[in-house]
């Protein structure tokens, strides 16, 4: 094995692993907030994947713009999240997990139905933006400048959460109500619109990737469902709740499906499945969780 | 309020229930089909071709005098689903026969409802070889699709034809179709073409949506060409994140795919990002330059003012092929009757337009070649299209 071809191999999974940070970090950051496993993370994330086909179409039928178009998707998925959290998740606080769980797997099924509705069922497909359509030749081997742009992108949203959370005045409400939803009521902060704001915030970030993955990947239904999956095994390798957990479990999770193909090449998913199930084992909470 | 509904309700059923029971004037085809999930982008498609034949059949007067009807149901792309579909269109609604299913997930399962209850099943797509093989086969069930022997044979058939190929890879969705597919492949190669080494294989999962890291993989192999059956939204992404990896450079666009890439479906999607100079096929090139059977022409004429589309699908062939043999076998039969059409579709042979297709006696099946060609661009459309399409493998000789 050479060296650019293991250089090659690694830049594949942080690609991969990039991507799984922008659509998890969403789902991490709902769980840590406001204690939710909303399944209903990779709706949007499809939802972002259509509107900025639809956005695309409307603005520049023969491709382009499509910066514009994505950021229309993230903030059209924001709004979108905003409004879901107001009319339904508002009732379930406080309830049993069970009933969260039911609920956010019926939007599951709602929300797909409703793009197929709008949508139809064919492929659709967005192509990569000029700029960023080509390659690059980086230590003898061919990189896209795309995946360039999502590696450099992850890290990014990453820096940026984190310095919303700990560094801005609506980032210390959040984390308030992360630690202590009754005494930050008490004190009478506005609990109710800290929870759509993260919503929104984690909707929006679902729309983001969503729309980012256009241009390499096609949309179809049942896309949300793919890669849900694929965003809880990084959230519970990281730890549920932690951003900088997800960030690492993503990377992990990429590195790890990367490498494993070459070892076991008839079994793409059976290393991945098989560090989860490790870490399930040994430490339960997760690398950079707590324990409960 | 409710009382008085109830009565209405009640006696809404009372007089329709001799209108029900003179519905036996009409032949029930049950059609178990995804028309949600990934798999509708086939299921609708397949199920339209169906309907335009039953529409064309039923006003030319029928089959001995009854109308056909089709009872679509959602399968889901789901073995359990399609069972449970299949049994309530049995049991409820009394179909006489089944046709339908997209995957060989579904197929199979479907099957065994339909030797269960002894009726006829057509399935129009599955290509796996267990629907029909010795252990599997029951009077019951015909398959009008390819299988993956043939299909197999025909991608080696086109690589053996690239001289100077010495290395080959394979990339194939890891489920039931796609191993077949390539197992069936390399057989065939192993004949065809016993210099050329099989150098790679990846086996991403169906629905994948990072192939990155088997690209790359593959890529580090070095091969000279690549078999591939990837399909539908897989082949989609996989193309996506391909190029700017310099993946189709790096094999000179040599690479042959026998996931029906080569329909104007595949090839609507991918636009100008489609990899031009590739090999795919199709069951119906729909879009035909050159020596187009003037029957072909026609069924494109009609399926496009059928589905209102501007381009017709390449998947519309198979529905409506089944529906035409469904018929041609109750003809046969003189009777509806599972029993009497399930021995007439024995060895039966139809015409279709794309050629004539006939069930072997021996494994209920038609072998049916399809067209494969290079994927060029042509001024008349904005994507790819099949270059003068060509019937492959010739011939078919089954092992069963």
């Amino acid at each position: 094995m050479s060296p650019s071809f293991l250089f090659s191999q690694f830049m594949g999974g942080l690609t991969t692993a990039m991507f799984l940070f922008l659509i998890a970090s969403g789902l991490s950051l709902i769980f840590g907030v406001m204690r939710i496993i909303n399944f209903a993370h990779g709706s949007f994330y499809m939802f972002g994947a259509y509107l900025a086909w639809q956005a695309v179409q409307w603005l520049h039928p023969t491709g382009g713009r499509f910066w514009l178009a994505a950021l229309l998707a993230a903030v059209g998925v924001g709004i979108l999240g905003a409004v879901t959290e107001r009319l339904f998740f508002r009732s379930l606080y406080g309830r049993e997990e069970l009933y969260q769980l039911l609920f956010t797997y019926a939007l599951v099924l709602i929300l797909g139905d409703a793009a197929k509705f709008i949508w139809g069922t064919d492929q659709l497909s967005v192509s990569a933006p000029p700029a960023l359509a080509g390659s690059v030749q980086i230590l003898g081997t061919t990189q896209p400048l795309y995946s360039l742009f999502i590696i450099a992108i992850g890290p990014a949203i990453a820096f940026a959460l984190w310095w919303v959370l700990n560094r801005t005045g609506a980032g210390r409400m959040i984390r308030a109500a992360q630690m202590d939803r009754e005494m930050l009521d008490a004190l009478g902060a506005n609990v109710a619109t800290v929870y759509t704001v993260t919503f929104a915030l984690s909707a929006f970030l679902a729309g983001l990737s969503g729309a980012l993955v256009t241009p390499i990947q096609s949309i179809v239904p049942g896309m949300d469902v793919l890669i849900i999956v694929q965003a809880f095994i990084v959230v519970v390798i990281g730890g549920m709740g932690s951003l900088w957990g997800t960030f690492w479990g993503s990377v992990i999770y990429g590195q790890v499906l990367s490498f494993g193909i070459l070892i076991f090449p008839g079994f793409s998913l059976f290393s991945v499945f098989a560090l989860m199930a490790v870490i399930l084992i040994v430490r339960p909470w997760g690398l950079f969780g707590r324990p409960l | 309020m409710f009382h008085r509904y109830g009565l209405v309700l009640a006696s809404t059923l009372l007089i329709s229930w001799p209108l029900a029971a003179s519905a036996a004037d009409t032949i029930k085809i049950g059609f178990p089909i995804p028309l949600s999930s990934v798999g509708a982008v086939y299921g609708k498609p397949i199920l339209a071709g169906a309907q335009m034949a039953v529409a064309e059949i039923n006003a030319n007067g029928g089959v001995l005098g009854k109308k056909l009807e089709i009872l679509a149901r959602d399968s889901k792309a789901n073995a359990d689903e399609a069972v449970r579909v299949s049994r309530e269109l049995v049991i409820k609604d009394g179909v006489d026969f089944l046709v339908g299913t997209l995957t060989s997930a579904e197929a199979p399962a479907v099957s065994t409802v339909a030797k269960e209850n002894k009726i006829v099943f057509i399935a129009p797509t599955s290509k796996s070889t267990i629907l029909t093989d010795p252990q599997h086969i029951h009077p019951y069930i015909f398959r009008v699709a390819s299988n993956t022997d043939v299909e197999g044979l025909a991608g080696a058939t086109s690589m053996a034809r690239w001289k100077d190929v010495k290395t080959v890879a394979t990339i194939a969705p890891d489920y039931a179709y796609g191993r077949d597919s390539i197992a069936a492949f390399i057989t065939a190669l192993k004949k065809l073409g016993p210099d050329i080494q099989i150098v790679d294989q990846e086996w991403p999962k169906l629905g994948e949506p990072d192939f990155t890291a088997f690209i790359t993989a593959q890529m580090g192999k070095k091969p000279d060409a690549i078999y591939c059956s990837l399909f539908a939204g897989d082949f989609v992404t996989f193309t996506k994140q391909a190029t700017p990896l310099g993946y189709f450079k790096a094999i000179k666009n040599r690479l042959i795919d026998g996931g029906e890439i080569g329909t104007p479906d595949e090839a609507q999607a991918l636009g100008s990002d489609y990899p031009y100079g590739i090999i795919g096929d199709s069951y119906d090139p729909v879009l035909w330059s050159g020596n187009e059977p003037p029957a072909h022409k026609k069924f494109i004429e009609d399926l496009k003012t059928f589905t209102h589309a501007q381009y017709a699908s390449g998947w519309s062939i198979v529905g409506y092929q089944s529906i035409y043999a469904l018929a041609a076998g109750i003809k046969k039969a003189g009777s509806t009757g599972s029993d009497a059409v399930a021995k007439a579709l024995l060895g039966l042979t139809w015409d279709t337009p794309v050629g004539e297709r006939t069930f072997s006696v021996k494994s209920h099946e038609t072998y049916a070649p399809e067209y494969w060609g290079e994927m060029v661009k042509e001024a008349a459309y904005p994507f790819a299209v099949i270059k003068n399409p060509e019937l492959l493998p010739k011939s078919f000789q089954s092992t069963n």
